[in-house]
């Protein structure tokens, strides 16, 4: 029995000694780093599941153990889990584009940072007050500066990584800056008392205003909500697969989760600013679901389809936000998990086969994997949110939360999104059954690959079919 | 502080911010952020905020603009010569820059807090420093000198001692990072997929 608390200092801990260890063990099989860290970060969830509820003292004043920190540690622990099997899949082909050593470097740091991005994504799950917000906000997106641009060979992978190092520096100056106006308008740090001196009429409501602005657009960055979306289909197309696929459902959902608590706080009983920061948050949606999916419908490449379909994904759970559905957001999120993740996986897997990530590379997948195909068509139908698959209920949840609150003009756009979507999802799907002339070879699918997609389709099915799972948990 | 010497230092803040990217030879752009980073630190002292005023000019204008001229210097990067300015950037981004300034001239407008200084507040030390619990702290308090640099150690090691220590994390995952992407590699010609 390990308090959580003590569970983020172990992954933390043992992300640096496997750093450690694969810069000192150099003769080591260069597969005991990744086995290791997937080790850890299993032991971490099965720990997590069997947590004991109490933690020191001396760190409640900044550490919050609801239910909506626990879902999104759970959260932050799976996503990194699945991801380090992604990466391990992939070993081979980040190894290549990282030196000229070959499929032969060690890459041990690529599977050492997750964890401790893990523990900073738990640690952001738990923030009550804007400093515990801030240093493990900086501490996942510093990892994620190197993990993006850790293919160095690759043009766009560096791309990539200069434009997320430059955009990120500037929302995290934009946030400091915000953070520094919420502190100067209310006097606190914390989220209870911000939300407490947002209520009382003596407090400067431009101020707070001001402040709360520059912070939801720091946070909005890290989100990928318009107008803050720009970085993101150049980044996610050029990143390693196994980071966009950390970046697009972990990065994503940690910012969600201090997003949430941030938006809470701005909005409390009584607060000067909740209709403004309402209205705003709303425009965002409605402009997220529309840029995500509008230039969704001309992609031509599966890796940049799926980056704008997380924007518009983002679009619906800001959505949700704005309606004051914290729970909403937290469950679109767990149905987001699944889907995304598995396309990714399948990416990797096909890359590993010679298959490249263009939608026309796609054409006859049917015939050379029915897995592959299969598990593509349920990852992009639950995006695209057909009844009976998780992102169904996803969607529905946020139509009521909105429909709920009369906001019937953002309604209206999402259901256009959503509409879309139905049409660039499946243009993937088509592909992979559409038949093909001539031979073609068999793809081979490793076991850990066979199994996680396996458990990956079960859940997207098991959600959709029977949401009260995923809601339970959230209770 | 007297407002001519506000006036001086902000103006020279000022002007070599915009220096910093009007220049086109990166030294110069370099040395331009040293003298608006000295400025600035001025701005802090004249607002009694001594430790960021001196940490400003240890830190910044010290460490890390020389860490700047010597990564310039290494990297033997020349004055971008040639380039063509982007007037259309150029105008975007000033148009942005004069309406955020406008946005945030008027909140402070209406921001009375704002005009206070610390000449004004009547700071009640002697009582202050009946609450707090370190021994030093509380004889600076009480002699009614404010100890700005042991009250903010006070709060960074009292309140936030693990954050502290994530940004110990932090920068570990940075100093990786630079390794690993700054390896040499050893042959092979660089390749583009």
């Amino acid at each position: 029995m390990m308090s959580s608390f003590s569970i983020e200092i172990f992954l933390a801990v043992v992300g640096v000694l496997l750093i450690a260890l694969d810069a000192f063990a150099t003769e080591l099989n260069r597969k005991v780093v990744p086995w290791a860290a997937i080790g850890a970060t299993g032991l971490a969830l099965i720990l997590m599941l069997t947590r004991s509820a109490d933690i020191p003292a001396w760190i409640t004043p900044f550490y919050a153990t609801d239910s909506l920190a626990v879902f999104y540690k759970v959260f932050a622990l799976v996503t990194t889990l699945i991801v380090l099997i992604i990466a391990l899949e992939g070993d081979f082909i980040t190894a290549y584009f990282s030196s000229s050593e070959g499929v032969k470097t060690r890459i041990g740091e690529f599977y050492a940072l997750p964890l401790i991005v893990c523990a900073g994504m738990m640690w952001m799950a738990s923030a009550k007050d804007l400093v515990a917000l801030f240093v493990p906000l900086e501490l996942v997106t510093v990892s994620f500066y190197v993990l993006v641009a850790f293919t160095r060979r690759s043009a766009m992978s560096l791309e990539a990584g200069v434009k997320y190092l430059i955009l990120g520096a500037l929302s995290t100056g934009v946030l400091v800056f915000g953070i520094a106006w919420v502190y100067g308008a209310t006097g606190s740090l914390s989220f209870e008392g911000i939300a407490a001196a947002a209520s009382k009429p003596t407090t400067n409501a431009m101020a707070l205003m001001l402040g709360a602005a520059l912070l939801l657009a720091g946070l909005g960055f890290k989100v990928g909500a318009a107008p803050f979306q720009i970085w993101i289909p150049d980044v996610y197309q050029g990143a390693p697969t196994p980071v966009t696929a950390f970046l697009s459902v972990g990065s994503k959902a940690a910012g969600f989760v201090v997003l949430t608590r941030a938006v809470q706080a701005f909005t409390g009983d009584g607060s000067q600013i909740a209709t403004q920061v309402g209205n705003a948050l709303l425009s965002a949606a409605a402009l997220t679901i529309l840029l995500g999916s509008l230039p969704a419908i001309f992609q031509t490449n599966v890796k940049r389809l799926m980056a704008y379909s997380s924007i518009s994904h983002a679009g619906f759970m800001v959505l949700a936000l704005a309606c004051g559905a914290t729970g909403t957001v937290a469950f679109y999120m767990g149905t987001y998990l699944p889907a995304t993740l598995l396309g990714f996986l399948l990416l990797v897997v096909l890359r590993t086969q010679g298959v490249g990530d263009e939608l026309k590379d796609l054409a006859g997948l049917s015939k050379r994997s029915p897995l592959l195909a299969f598990a593509l068509a349920v990852a992009f139908a639950s995006m695209a949110g057909l009844p009976l698959t998780a992102g169904f209920m996803g969607k529905l949840l946020v139509f009521m939360a909105a429909i709920s609150k009369a906001h019937y003009g953002v309604v209206a756009l999402a259901v256009v999104g959503a509409a879309a979507g139905f049409y660039y999802y499946f243009r993937p799907i088509l592909t992979a059954y559409s038949p093909v002339e001539g031979e073609s070879t068999k793809l081979q699918v490793s076991p850990v690959a066979r199994v996680t997609i396996a458990v990956l389709i079960v859940g997207v099915v098991a959600v959709g079919v029977y949401p009260k799972l995923l809601q339970s948990v959230l209770k | 502080m007297p407002s001519v010497l506000f006036y001086l230092f902000a103006a020279i803040t000022l002007l070599f911010g915009v220096g910093v990217v009007v220049a086109r030879n990166p030294v110069a752009s370099a040395l331009s952020l040293v003298c608006s980073f000295t400025g600035l630190a001025a701005l802090f002292i004249s607002l009694d905020a001594y430790f960021i005023g001196t940490l400003q000019i240890l830190v910044y204008a010290g460490a890390v603009m020389v860490l700047f001229l010597f990564i310039i210097m290494l990297l033997d990067i020349k004055a971008a010569e040639g380039r063509q300015t982007n007037y259309a950037t150029a105008v975007g981004g000033l148009l942005l820059a004069v309406l955020f300034t406008v946005q945030i001239a008027m909140v402070l407008g209406d921001f009375k807090e704002g005009n206070k200084t610390l000449a004004d507040q009547t700071l009640n030390l002697g009582a202050a420093a009946s609450k707090t619990s370190l021994n030093t702290i509380k004889d600076e308090l009480a002699e009614g000198t404010l100890p700005d640099a042991k009250l903010m150690g006070f709060t960074l090691f009292d309140k936030y001692p693990f954050q502290l220590q994530v940004v110990g994390l932090l920068l570990l995952a940075g100093t990786v990072g630079v390794v690993v992407l700054s390896k040499r590699d050893r042959g092979g010609k660089e390749e583009v997929s």
